[in-house]
């Protein structure tokens, strides 16, 4: 009989607390919106699956060594880590949990080790987080493949579309702006870090926000990650009514020049020159740009073409994977129940539509500069990145002004113009607020 | 709370306006790129028109091309 009881005390149903449910009940609904309704599924599956791993109870999959041994409490290994991390009196969890998370990297260190010789070890999704997320490592080789799927062509063609691509990056300073009101006005409690970690979900770039969030609010990862994806799933059904709201029917019906040949000279020696750019004025989006730059590079200087491909295929389908399942780990009931996430969602889809608004009143300002006749401001709001979606928003409300009217070329531009100033926007708030 | 306010909109003024500049410079330097490779390197668009009057030629000038085709099979046997 003991057995068996021991068995009931070790089951999961036995130790499932209410966060832990609902936490799986989300990671579920996300499988859903990936596999039915076809959401970023490449994303979402594994962040949907991390989720609901991370959220096993007893697994402690995305615990690392410390946290398990803290969370089985015998009380030898408790009196050594309260030793270790330096906490006296009475021994309890949550102030252990709470030293542990405060201490310097050297303690931090000893407290895993003594973890260790207790028999204790790192879940497999924290063990992920680690290598993919905490590095750094993962949003940068995918940046790298995102710079080798990308074609310069139609930004070089007409560089002045990348006006377009800055000025949809208003909706991340708006966003941020917003962060930090609701937490003057006493609704939400978010520093300037978790605000700048905020904003850049307006980016719609996936890799970018991931990487800012490592750096400046790891503890919102989960959510920002899974409103980045969510809402560039929704790019669209939220532009398409700004994108009307905003121009005229006789607007929409503007039809573009087609755009100039582009020589494979001017194609290699772009991204040197935004790297050189890059150096000389904001080292801290070199990461992130560094990286674009060279997936780019070998994309067009035509010697590598196995490492290119390797980039833009195999090598990002690999850190896809593990980048997912380390987001999914994020989603841990004590950090994602929680009003902040509410706060995250809102303010993630305004900065959407800020940045899209944005991008669509800059394309109508240079369509003013131009004449009035050269610029189709429907292509304004593909400056929110979020390739290739948005730039094929762009193409499906022109077509439907005028069936003639290809702009997805001309989309294109601001839509990788966007790609660069999204990456600049981070790098501007890693800068300041990091 | 005053001051997180003020840091959030100094981050705005600041961020926004520096990825204008940065942006506006890539402009700059790119539109500057592009105009010395076209005209330093006016290499595709010849390329393009060399076969044709090539093809031309050959209903007109049948005497020069018997006489390069000769030339480069008299090279090839010696």
């Amino acid at each position: 009989m003991d057995k068996v009881l021991e068995l009931w005390y070790a089951s999961g149903i036995y130790n499932l607390g209410g966060g832990q449910l609902v936490m799986i009940i989300v990671g579920l609904l996300l499988l859903y919106l990936a596999i039915r309704k076809n959401f970023e599924p490449l994303l979402l599956v594994p962040i949907g699956f991390g989720g609901i791993l991370a959220n096993i109870p007893e697994a402690g999959l995305a615990f690392s060594a410390v946290e398990n041994a803290i969370h089985f409490a015998k009380p030898e290994v408790m009196a050594t880590l309260a030793n270790t991390l330096g906490v006296s009196g009475t021994v309890d969890a949550h102030a252990l949990l709470e030293a542990y998370h405060t201490s310097n990297a050297s303690t931090h260190a000893a407290a895993t080790l003594a973890a260790n010789d207790y028999g204790y070890s790192s879940g497999m999704l924290y063990n992920f987080y680690t290598v993919a997320i905490a590095s750094g490592a993962a949003p940068l080789v995918i940046f790298m493949g995102v710079g080798a799927m990308t074609d310069f062509g139609p930004l070089l063609a007409n560089p002045k579309t990348l006006f377009l691509g800055a000025a949809a990056q208003f909706g991340i300073f708006a966003t941020v702006l917003g962060a930090v009101g609701l937490s003057a006005m006493g609704l939400m409690d978010f520093s300037i870090q978790d605000a700048a970690a905020i904003g850049i979900i307006g980016g719609a770039d996936g890799p970018t926000a991931i990487y800012v969030a490592s750096l400046l609010a790891p503890q919102l990862l989960g959510a920002i990650a899974v409103a980045a994806y969510s809402y560039m799933a929704l790019v669209p059904l939220i532009q398409p009514p700004i994108m009307r709201a905003l121009t005229t029917e006789s607007e929409r019906k503007i039809s573009m020049v087609q755009l100039r040949h582009v020589s494979k000279t001017e194609k290699i020696l772009f991204p040197i020159l935004l790297l050189v750019l890059v150096a000389l004025l904001l080292p801290d989006a070199a990461p992130l740009l560094g990286m674009f730059c060279f997936g780019n590079l070998m994309r067009e200087c035509g010697v590598v073409d196995r490492l290119s491909d390797t980039a833009q295929n195999a090598l990002i389908n690999i850190v896809t994977i593990f980048l997912g399942l380390s987001v999914g780990s994020k989603l841990s009931a004590d950090k994602f129940l929680d009003v902040q996430t509410l706060g995250i969602l809102i303010l993630g889809i305004v900065a959407f539509g800020i940045g899209t608004a944005m991008g669509v009143l800059m394309a109508k300002l240079l369509n003013k500069l131009e004449g009035g006749n050269a610029i189709n401001p429907l292509i304004g709001s593909a400056g929110v990145s979020a390739v290739p979606m948005a730039a094929r928003v762009s193409n499906k409300l022109g077509l439907e002004a005028n069936p003639q009217n290809f702009l997805l070329m001309h989309a294109m531009g601001p839509n990788v113009a966007g790609v660069i100033g999204s990456a600049v926007a981070a790098g501007v708030m890693i800068k300041f607020v990091g | 709370m005053d001051n997180l306010l003020s840091e959030g909109l100094t981050l705005m003024v600041f961020g926004m306006g520096f990825v204008f500049v940065f942006l506006t410079l890539l402009v700059g330097i790119t539109t500057g790129m592009s105009k010395l490779v076209t005209k330093y390197e006016p290499a595709p668009q010849p390329k393009a028109a060399k076969p044709a009057p090539a093809a031309a030629a050959q209903s007109g000038n049948n005497d020069e091309l018997v006489a390069v085709i000769s030339a480069a099979v008299h090279k090839y046997r010696s």
